[in-house]
């Protein structure tokens, strides 16, 4: 909302700066954003007096002029200026634009644009100017453009022209003022309202007069309540009514739009037809015209939210609805209907119509009264005020602490709100109304703070997602935040089945962007899109994780808070490219699925989850990874996938290279992460372990994962641990076929024997064979 | 033939006036003076047999002498080679750089939302986290945003499901708070979580909300669709707008740093009142005055509506809650002028953190 400082002053006469004004208003409540100067900027233009006149010799319709501008006192040199108007003389005071000066001047044409120029040291015709003997019009601060502005001849030389025509009070700027308008102010959104608001926080009085121009619209401004005003002529029946709209209701608004007011609009008709939206526009069939010779105003109350459910429905924002959204003075209707007759009437040299027709069908309101407990107030703000004090406050709003409530001995007083504030509904309004006009920094910091005995609380998700980002960031890995909202079909692509025949994306309702049409399913097209902005800014070897929500609308039942949708954290890892930074000695694979395989074992170690199955998958088992492991954990529990993202998914992200990732279900990670916490300690084997070898040579396809269960299942509690460190095929292990190395470790609480670790491996070995063909590598 | 003392002495100072500069050097130094077969300390040896008996003791005690010395000295410059050689270091050029490791970081909005929510965990918080989509019971009605009042348009609401406002009004008049027709939304703030966090359990709540919400707005370089709060309430008996305020306070002095100024003015939240505003005296050389006022937070004392409507006796209980823009944060304190740049994961932006 705009407000004038002009038209301020006119109502209260604080005497403060604009700055001091901004600050006051700021700190009561009403946030000045920003203010501007409007008007034309007279900064360099100083009051100069015109010496001499004399001719310009190369030009008959120039002269030239020594003008002294008060610059190194009276014996300074005067600057000389060319002047084409006719009316510039010696001994005149003029304004003058001095060199480095911004003018808005005034196009060729009449009512041409004006555009910035700025005056300069210059030469015309051959002889040297130094700045600009200014119009009225040229400076924008009057219409006459005849000739140069010739000023007072008691003006003081050098003065700046701003303050020269200041001290004259002829102010030709205005400051307006952006005030951030909250809802719970209504009371405000009028310049008188400001004003009001403004001699209170300064104890200055308030100074009505009145002003100009569009009187309905003027009334508007001046006290916050919309008028409307009808072609009396054109209002049949000579009568108006309000109603609402049963059925779908078709009107032409002032605006020349033709609109359908839906059912349950509320409509001001006259006899025969709806003739304005209420609260909202006027009907073009009303309108009040030059032909117009009887004017009807109205003027009403509406309810607040019927005027805001019609502004909806009818996309329609206006300053009418705005104030009648927010609730107008309820008691104010008859003064501005009588203010606007009695100013149209001055303006036009009409008559005001006898008296008024006032229709109440509620009745009249009545004032609002509250308790107030001031005892309740000083706890609730932490303040120690008198009675005496808060009703003081309350005073100056209008807000009148009347008496004390019978038989409560002085623990409750009863106030009456004022009608133009229909935000003050209960007590807290009105302590807050004291919090306000008392001055929020007057609150007394306590020197303590309680602490309640009651011990905090963090959850288990939370806790380990703080130690995992540091572990991943550690471990090469960048955190990256990724936009939760992508295209609908981009979101379809990403949407991996769960199980729910109905699933589908989460969409959003007339987002301002089709790009946020649609929440994402996974976190793996932010990391694509995340990749791919790198890999444009030639960027390679890229280690990403995030953590985000990711969401699905379902209609399979289960435990989820929003009925309809599911919603889950998500870990997610993606590599693309060298996994270590390039040097003058280090490898310079690529990244492969082992090496995001690796960081998800990794992961699962360090939150110890145990006991995860590992089901391998291929193309066309998952929309977006081209091949990949799904992670399972106990009673096959979805934890996640670990694989290779599709080419066409890499490809309409322009990825050349290969993208491995891991989109983990951290929620259920973190249920089975074994807390360490809770851990005890294992102390290191007393006895030594004895360690074996094992190469046995199996078909080129048989998965290693495979043998490792069948080692596991065939030694006893004996075997401490089976580690592959060797797959090698070629030279002396037969084509079709491969070696596997297992490093095998056995242990126990004794010193284990020769003879029970051999017959553990011949078990481990004989296993191999039935399961597998395996024999052992000569 | 010299004298044999003389022989003695003459190869004294021969052996005192070598220089040994090197391993051969040195070498050269053993094999002349003390090798086996032709060392020439070895070969005053051989002289012994030649002389009276009387003068063998003395001068074999001469010539064991000059062998220690002889060897001493050999060893000495050995030594020092050695301690050179040491001191030159191992034959690696030690100027190249090392193999360098995968360097990882971490996000500034995640550090700065870590950072804000731990400040308040060392001030006895509990912390919480919630859904991001919302019911328009917890995002707005329980947090005392009337059905069609303006105060809803104060956030661009991103809707997952609209119903219509009949039902809805007449859903929350019957007090059906779970109505299973009612809005659905994206969070436009974290304080939905105010409301879960008191309908489960019993006062006194003290707890901070991290967490990402939304707003329908056009991306440009000060707003995104999305971006992160944290919430804090605190409902006790007697708690006050001035532990509100004393406790903001302290957050800014544990965050900011201790000199930092703040101010407290009025503003309107639904669900708060009286409401505040907390801002933070900026500096900045560059701007005029040395520095301005910038908004941090909006807090205010917890609406009796709303404590009603989870539940709590607002009569016994009072309570403050506040909540702050992450994103802002971190752009204030690392001088980020455009909110994108947090979105866009450049490994140019994220490697500096």
């Amino acid at each position: 909302m705009k407000i004038s400082r002009n038209w301020l002053d006119q109502y209260v006469d604080t005497g403060l700066s604009d700055d001091a004004l901004a600050e006051t208003l700021t700190m009561g409540g009403l946030e000045v954003d920003a203010f501007d100067r409007a008007g034309p900027s007279l900064a360099g233009v100083v009051v100069g007096h015109v010496e001499r006149v004399r001719p310009h010799p190369n030009a008959d319709r120039l002269v030239l002029c020594d003008v002294r501008l008060g610059r190194d006192g009276a014996s300074g040199p005067a600057a000389q200026i060319a002047c084409g108007a006719p009316n510039v003389a010696a001994g005149q005071r003029v304004p003058v634009a001095t060199p480095g000066t911004e003018l808005m001047l005034p196009g060729g044409e009449e009512n041409g644009e004006r555009a910035p120029v700025t005056i300069e040291r210059t030469e015309l015709r051959g002889e040297r100017s130094e700045g600009m003997i200014c119009s009225a019009h040229e400076l924008g601060i009057g219409e006459d453009a005849s000739g140069i502005m010739v000023l007072a001849e008691d003006a003081r030389v050098g003065q700046p022209l701003a303050e020269h025509l200041a001290a004259r009070g002829a102010v030709p700027s205005d400051t307006v003022f952006n005030i951030d308008l909250t809802p719970n102010r209504p009371d405000a959104a009028s310049h008188l309202g400001v004003a009001r608001d403004l001699a209170a926080l300064t104890a200055v009085g308030l100074r009505p007069r009145n002003a100009v121009v569009d009187v309905a619209n003027f009334v508007m401004h001046e006290c916050g309540q919309p008028l409307h005003t009808f072609d009396f002529s054109a209002v049949a029946g000579e009568e108006i009514v309000v109603r609402s709209a049963e059925a779908a209701t078709p009107i032409t608004t002032l605006d020349g739009t033709e609109r359908e007011a839906p059912p349950g609009t509320l409509l001001i008709c006259d006899a025969e037809r709806p003739v304005a939206l209420a609260g909202l526009m006027g009907g073009q069939n009303t309108e009040v015209t030059r032909e117009t010779t009887d004017v009807l105003i109205e003027s009403a109350y509406f309810d607040p939210q019927a005027i805001r459910r019609a502004a909806k429905a009818l996309d329609l924002s206006t300053d009418a609805s705005y104030r009648f959204e927010r609730g107008v003075d309820r008691d104010g209707q008859v003064w501005a209907a009588a203010r606007a007759a009695a100013l149209i009437a001055e303006i036009t040299g009409g008559e005001v119509a006898e008296g008024l027709v006032d229709k109440q069908p509620h009745g009249p309101p009545e004032p609002r009264r509250l308790a107030l407990r001031p005892a309740r107030a000083n706890a609730v703000l932490g303040t120690d005020l008198s009675v005496s004090e808060m009703s003081a406050l309350l005073t100056s709003v209008g807000v009148d602490v009347c008496d004390e409530a019978p038989g409560s001995s002085g623990e409750k007083f009863s106030c009456v709100v004022p009608s133009f504030r229909p935000d003050i509904t209960r007590e807290e309004d009105i302590i807050e109304e004291v919090a306000r006009l008392h001055g929020y920094d007057q609150i007394p910091a306590p020197a303590h703070v309680p602490l309640p005995a009651r011990p905090p609380q963090e959850n288990a998700m939370r806790r380990l997602r703080r130690r995992l980002r540091a572990r991943l960031a550690g471990l090469g890995l960048r955190e990256i935040q990724t936009n939760s909202m992508l295209p609908t079909e981009q979101a379809r692509r990403f949407l991996a089945p769960e199980g729910g025949a109905k699933d589908d994306v989460a969409q959003t309702l007339k987002p301002i962007s089709e790009a946020m049409a649609a929440l994402r399913p996974r976190l793996l097209p932010g990391a694509l899109a995340a990749l791919r902005f790198n890999r444009n800014r030639g960027q390679a070897g890229l280690r990403f994780f995030e953590f985000g929500h990711v969401f699905r609308q379902t209609d399979r039942p289960g435990p989820t808070v929003i009925p309809g949708y599911a919603e889950r954290e998500a870990l997610l890892l993606a590599l693309s490219g060298p996994p270590q930074p390039e040097g003058w000695d280090t490898d310079t694979r690529e990244a492969d699925f082992y090496d995001a395989k690796g960081l998800v074992e990794h992961v699962l170690s360090l939150l110890r989850v145990e006991d995860v199955a590992m089901e391998p998958f291929g193309a066309g088992a998952d929309p977006n990874f081209a091949y990949g492991v799904r992670l399972a954990g106990a009673e096959g529990t979805p934890l996640g996938m670990v694989g290779k993202v599709s080419e066409e998914d890499a490809a309409r992200f322009d990825l050349e290279a290969d993208v491995f990732a891991a989109e983990l279900r951290w929620g259920t990670l973190v249920e089975a992460a074994a807390p360490v916490r809770g851990r005890r300690y294992e102390p290191p084997r007393q006895f030594p372990s004895v360690e074996r070898d094992l190469a046995v040579v199996v078909a080129q396809d048989a998965p290693a994962g495979a043998l490792q269960h069948t080692i596991e299942q065939a030694s006893s509690a004996l075997l401490a641990e089976a580690r592959l460190f060797d797959v090698y095929a070629g030279e002396g292990v037969g084509d079709e076929r491969k070696s596997l190395a297992f490093a095998l470790r056995f242990q126990a609480d004794r010193t284990l024997e020769d003879a029970e670790v051999d017959a553990e491996v011949e078990r481990i070995v004989s296993s191999l064979a039935d399961e597998h063909d395996a024999t052992l590598r000569q | 033939m010299p004298d044999a003392p003389d022989a003695v002495e003459q190869l004294r100072r021969q052996v005192e006036a070598e220089t040994i500069e090197s391993e051969e050097e040195a070498e050269a130094f053993r094999v002349a003076y003390l090798g086996r077969k032709r060392g020439k300390v070895g070969a005053l040896f051989d002289q012994i047999s030649e002389m009276a008996p009387e003068e063998r003791p003395a001068f074999g005690k001469a010539v064991n002498a000059l062998k220690d010395d002889a060897e001493a000295k050999l060893e000495a410059a050995r030594e020092r080679l050695a301690q050179e050689e040491r001191a030159a270091g191992p034959d690696l050029d030690l100027t190249l750089p090392g193999r360098p490791p995968a360097r990882g970081s971490l996000h500034p909005l995640r550090e700065t939302l870590g950072e804000v929510t731990s400040v308040f965990e060392r001030f006895g918080f509990s912390v919480a986290e919630g859904p991001e989509i919302e019911d328009d019971w917890h995002n707005f009605g329980a947090l005392n945003f009337p059905p069609d009042h303006p105060a809803r348009d104060m956030q661009d609401t991103f809707f997952l499901e609209k119903e219509k406002n009949e039902a809805r009004v007449a859903g929350e008049q019957n007090g059906h708070t779970e109505d299973p027709k009612q809005d659905v939304v994206l969070r436009t703030h974290t304080s939905p979580m105010q409301i879960r966090v008191m309908e489960n359990g019993e006062p006194p709540f003290r707890v901070v909300v991290p967490g990402r919400v939304y707003r329908n707005e056009a991306l440009s370089y000060k707003s995104y669709c999305l971006f992160y709060q944290v919430e804090g309430l605190y409902v006790d008996e007697g708690v006050s707008m001035g532990h509100l305020k004393q406790t903001l306070s302290l957050f800014a002095r544990s965050f900011f740093g201790e000199d930092v100024e703040t101010r407290f003015r009025p503003s309107y939240f639904p669900f708060t009142e009286p409401s505040a505003e907390m801002d933070v005296w900026w500096n900045d050389p560059e701007t005029a005055g040395g520095g301005q006022w910038m908004e941090i937070l909006g807090s205010g004392m917890v609406h009796p509506n709303v404590l009603e409507n989870a539940g709590v006796d607002p009569e016994r209980y009072t309570g403050y809650a506040f909540g702050m823009g992450i994103d802002r944060i971190t752009m204030l304190r690392h001088d980020i002028t455009d909110i994108r740049t947090l979105y866009e994961n450049d490994v140019r932006f994220l490697s500096q953190f």
